[in-house]
């Protein structure tokens, strides 16, 4: 007896169908967002209409009509040329930024680590009180409470003749060039190579026999002999520039203005105490057992640290890094409140010489997007380098 | 078997002994801990006396050369602003609510925490004096405001206040734990009373908020709406509708990338731009509000995210196997599992935003931070230079804020820690 | 018992009957738990010895104690003549003549397989890189996974990693290999062959202290039981006596849970 084969299912009505009910959702959900963003487009183009202002980007291209202090920039040149300025202002402090408050952060994390009480609780502290004020606030302190009152450009202190500390910024001695500088740089290559050569020569060695390569002490030694030779070879490779007080500022010298150097040290602080707690957390996040094998195998303190500890660190600390390293380039937009000229006070600028202000905080988002896709795109690409492989 | 010895006798067992003892005298601590090394001997010393310095200073300028009338003038603006002074009767019953409410919350609290360690559902922590030592950041700073305040009626009144969270917590204490949930709606409402007690019935609205009040309210205000806004984006985040998911990334992904800044400025310099010309333009709060809630709710949803993402695929494959729909498998099974694992990042988020409240200064609003600048500005005060003695204090009322919740958070991250339900 | 008997206990077995690990009466603290009460024994030069019990009687931190992965806190370790005490070059001594397997196999995940064994030998016994990778290839033949010295241990099946262990060990040239429950963490398909290399390596010689409770191993192999329980040793002796006629209480009581 044949078994009856059930009828094949009836298609279902269309509002009990999951694939139909789905797309409906969706489309749903896509004609609110939609209906949204018209809605205030609209209401955009009418207002601004009203208030008699641009409803597109060319003011992009309008003449600026304000200064900024950029050898690079006129008050004639255009509003995106200004952004442009702003940019390179907040890639200036950003960058300087990253570098030593990693540093810093690098130093105080292992301090927090160290078997020295005293250390130990110095690097808590900081990374407890740091961490928990607000950056504008260390900011502003560090502008108002400390740079600009330092004393006035005409008693302010002269270290040596070399450096010149005033409230108008921080002046050092910088290199002129100088005949004999083609020649210095000239023997620096050369050297450069050699030390290069050295290094790998030791690496082989070590690889063929075993017998410590000391590479770091061959290659460092051949570039600081290469550096003492090129400087007496070239005579003088550079003059040098050195800060000379005028009235109203000085001239020679390289100077950083106290709004640079306020920001510059309060993005630093407070980044470094969360770097700190990225790097203390990273070295303790690798596993007891690999300390353990290390120990095992006899390795030593150092070497256990060299090749089994810190690769594994730091590969637990690029992402929570990369995300220190965004939080700073965002916070610099801070330097608004002290005039430091970086990408957020150009646009304030701007929206008070009547660019139109939706627009013109869109153009300044993008501006931040951008330095935000460069950073998250160098940390994927060494995160991917560093992946650990794994089934 | 042969004549071998083969087995050991078993060796008799010992009495009780004690492990050698640990109690290390003063100067075999320091040597230890101090100078084991010569080079820990000379960190020491350097340190030692760059800590004495800085110790020195600082308690020198603290103690001795600060001006601190400014702030003691200004205490006021430092805690309402322009707190119409009429009104401000209305701040201290809100305080006094929000005291009964959280004394109930934590005493309701303790006692079902005290019957999970009893039943063995949560580790038993803390020790003795827990609960002192937990709140001494917060004395701390009630006692440095008292203290510039010198005043007996603001000290009786803190002290009154102190005096109904206790009661409220022992009333919370004997609270069964079945009516657990009605504890939370009671608080909740009773955030709300708070609230109206200031704004209602001729009240001031908040508008005319300022100093520590409008921090607080802010930061309060920015975490509980974008709380429901950031969860809905972290699942809309996870859906199967890729319409929906693309949506909520983009969003999600485009605020993260920007500075808060640059949204409180969208929100100060443009939203007005985005609404109907006949509509009333929120006032400046208003918007700052909505950019910290935008702004907020993104990094919210990342923290959702990941308590989602901590819940294990089988939950949500048992769920539906037992035939529930996928809105309710969400709401009864993830939800409450992702939630539990995210409180400790909401609570960060939280401490976030209330440092971050400080930005508003930058668009014109007169919270605690741009009461410190205003306040140098005033014609007793201009030109002495007395913005450090100003911007130390903001400093310590964030500080003693922000450091108080990061260690109730790192408490809370312990407690919920793994192992358990 | 004297420590001359347990001398010759040791010489009865295998090989030659020259000491290699001697503990007399070590004690270990963890806070207030003591985790070994006053433990005495002797393992001889190329002897094997299994150590069973329920967990937490102290079999791990017995042979941790070993090469020094815990410090004790009171009584005397000698290996192979080498006192074990807080001088760092003792220390560092043993842990060269000392390899040790552990549970987890702990393999360094940022390194290849060839890279994991060849890392001690470079940079501890300071061999010349052509030689270590020859040591290392020698070594992964022997533990059968030559055709996996390019890979990353997280790239293996947990077998392979414990083998790799037992090669990356075994590459120091130890004079004692301990093995810290090799087995545990694999599944059972997995667990025979790391008992293979094991065997293997029994046979080869090699002075062994084996924590498992892998009751057919200890049968097959080894030359004396230690059956701990509450960090005190129990009863010692061959396989053949404690299986069969286990003289003390506890003893019977855990064989008759686990066979």
């Amino acid at each position: 007896m044949a078994v009856a084969t059930p009828a094949l299912a009836k298609r279902p009505p269309p509002w009990r169908n999951v694939r139909v009910r789905r797309w409906a959702l969706q489309a749903l959900f896509l004609l609110v967002v939609v209906a949204v963003v018209v809605w205030i487009y609209e209401n955009l183009t009418d207002n601004l209409r009203a208030a008699n202002q641009r409803t597109d980007f060319t003011f992009l291209r309008q003449q600026a009509g304000f200064a900024i202090p950029d050898p690079g920039f006129s008050s004639a040149d255009t509003i995106f040329q200004a952004f442009l300025v702003g940019a390179k202002n907040t890639a200036k402090v950003a960058f300087l930024g990253i570098l030593l408050a990693t540093v810093l952060g690098v130093v105080i994390g292992v301090a927090r680590l160290s078997t020295n009480w005293l250390v130990r609780r110095a690097a808590a502290i900081y990374v407890e009180t740091l961490r928990n004020i607000p950056v504008l606030v260390i900011i502003l302190f560090w502008y108002l409470g400390v740079l600009i009152r330092l004393r006035p450009l005409d008693e302010g202190s002269d270290i040596l003749g070399l450096v010149n500390l005033s409230n108008r910024g921080l002046v050092l001695p910088w290199l002129d060039r100088t005949g004999g500088t083609a020649v210095f740089f000239a023997v620096l290559a050369v050297a450069a190579a050699a030390a290069v050569a050295a290094f790998l020569w030791r690496t082989r060695r070590f690889d063929r026999t075993g017998e410590p390569h000391r590479r770091v002490l061959w290659a460092g030694g051949i570039l600081v002999v290469g550096l003492v030779v090129g400087f007496f070879a070239s005579g003088m490779p550079f003059g040098l520039s050195l800060p000379e007080r005028g009235e109203f500022a000085t001239a020679g010298g390289f100077r950083l203005s106290p709004e640079y150097g306020a920001l510059l040290i309060a993005l630093t602080l407070y980044t470094a105490s969360h770097i700190a707690e990225i790097v203390r957390g990273s070295i303790l996040a690798v596993q007891k057992g690999q300390t353990e094998a290390a120990n095992a195998l006899g390795l030593t303190g150092f070497q256990r640290l060299r090749y089994v500890v810190l690769p594994q660190a730091f590969r637990i600390s690029v992402p929570p890094m990369a995300n220190q390293y965004l939080n700073l380039t965002k916070n610099s937009s801070l330097g608004i409140a002290i005039g430091y000229y970086e990408l957020t006070r150009i646009y304030r600028i701007s929206v008070a010489q009547a660019a139109p202000a939706p627009q013109a905080t869109l153009v300044l988002m993008l501006f931040y997007l951008a330095f935000s896709l460069f950073i998250a795109g160098v940390t994927n690409l060494i995160n991917r380098r560093l992946a650990i492989r794994g089934r | 078997m042969a004549t071998r010895v083969d087995t050991i006798e078993p060796i008799p067992v010992p009495e009780p002994e004690r492990p050698p003892t640990r109690r290390v005298p003063p100067q075999e601590w320091a040597r230890e801990n101090l100078f084991s090394t010569w080079w820990n001997s000379l960190l020491t010393v350097v340190f030692g006396a760059a800590l004495a310095w800085a110790l020195y200073k600082v308690t020198r300028f603290v103690f001795f050369d600060a001006q601190w009338q400014i702030v003691e003038r200004n205490l006021r603006n430092f805690v309402v602003f322009h707190f119409p002074r009429g009104e401000t009767w209305r701040v201290w019953a809100a305080l006094f609510v929000v005291a009964g409410a959280v004394g109930l919350g934590a005493g309701a609290a303790a006692t079902r925490r005290e019957i999970e360690v009893e039943e063995g559902r949560a580790p038993a922590g803390g020790g003795r004096f827990l609960l002192v030592r937990r709140a001494v950041p917060l004395v701390l700073l009630v006692a440095v405001l008292l203290a510039f305040a010198r005043s007996l009626e603001a000290t009786l009144l803190v002290l009154a206040a102190a005096a109904v969270w206790l009661v409220f917590r022992l009333a919370g204490r004997r609270v069964p734990a079945r009516h657990a949930r009605w504890v939370a709606a009671i608080v909740f409402a009773a955030l709300v009373a708070a609230y109206l007690t200031i704004t209602a019935f001729g009240g001031v609205p908040w508008d005319r908020w300022g100093g520590l009040l409008l921090t607080v309210f802010l930061a309060v205000g920015g975490i509980a709406l974008s709380f429901p806004l950031g969860v809905l984006l972290a699942l809309g985040r996870r859906s199967t509708l890729p319409v929906v998911r693309w949506v909520c990334i983009v969003y999600i992904e485009l605020i993260r990338g920007v500075p808060l800044i640059t949204v409180l400025f969208m929100a100060a310099f443009a939203l007005g731009f985005f609404l109907p010309a006949t509509w009333d333009k929120p006032g400046l709060i208003t918007r700052a509000l909505v950019a910290f809630v935008a702004f907020t709710a993104a990094y919210v949803a990342e923290v959702v995210r990941g308590g989602l993402q901590s819940v294990p695929p089988g939950q949500i494959e048992a769920a539906q196997a037992v035939g529930l729909s996928p809105l309710r498998t969400t709401r009864l099974i993830v939800l409450p599992q992702a939630l539990r694992a995210v409180i400790p990042g909401l609570v960060g988020q939280f401490i976030s935003l209330f440092k971050d409240t400080s930005l508003v200064f930058i668009i014109g609003l007169t919270e605690i931070l741009a009461v410190a600048e205003i306040a140098t500005k005033q014609p007793d005060f201009l030109g002495q230079g007395l913005i450090v003695e100003t911007l130390l204090f903001v400093s310590f009322i964030y500080w003693a804020g922000s450091y108080w919740m990061s260690r109730e958070s790192q408490r809370l991250e312990a407690r919920l820690g793994v192992g358990y339900r | 018992m004297t420590e001359a008997t347990l001398t010759a206990d040791a010489t009865a077995a295998r090989g030659t009957g020259e000491p290699m690990i001697v503990m007399e009466g070590v004690d270990k603290w963890f806070g207030d738990f003591q985790a070994l009460k006053g433990v005495d024994l002797v393992v001889g030069k190329q002897e094997v010895v299994v150590v069973c019990g329920p967990s937490g009687s102290g079999k791990s931190t017995l042979i941790r104690c070993i090469n020094r992965l815990e410090k004790h806190d009171k009584g005397r370790i000698v290996v192979d003549g080498i006192d074990l005490s807080d001088d760092v070059r003792n220390i560092q001594e043993i842990r060269r003549e000392v390899g040790i397997v552990f549970q987890q196999f702990n393999l360094f995940p940022h390194m290849t397989v060839l890279e994991n064994i060849t890392l001690a030998p470079r940079h501890v016994r300071r061999w010349p890189k052509a030689k270590a990778r020859e040591k290392a290839m020698e070594l992964l033949e022997r533990v059968q996974i030559p055709e996996q010295a390019g890979k990353y241990p997280g790239q293996l099946s947990g077998g392979q990693q414990q083998r790799v262990a037992i090669a990356r060990a075994l590459a120091m040239e130890p004079k004692i290999m301990l093995f810290d429950e090799p087995t545990s963490a694999l599944d059972p398909e997995m667990i025979k062959e790391v008992l293979d290399a094991m065997v293997d390596l029994a046979e080869s010689g090699m002075t062994m202290i084996v924590v498992t409770h892998e009751m057919g191993f200890a049968r097959a192999v080894c030359d004396r039981i230690v059956f701990m329980a509450d960090g005190e040793i129990v009863e010692v002796g061959p396989p053949e006596h404690f299986f069969e006629n286990p003289q003390e209480e506890r003893t019977k009581q855990f064989l008759s849970q686990i066979l």
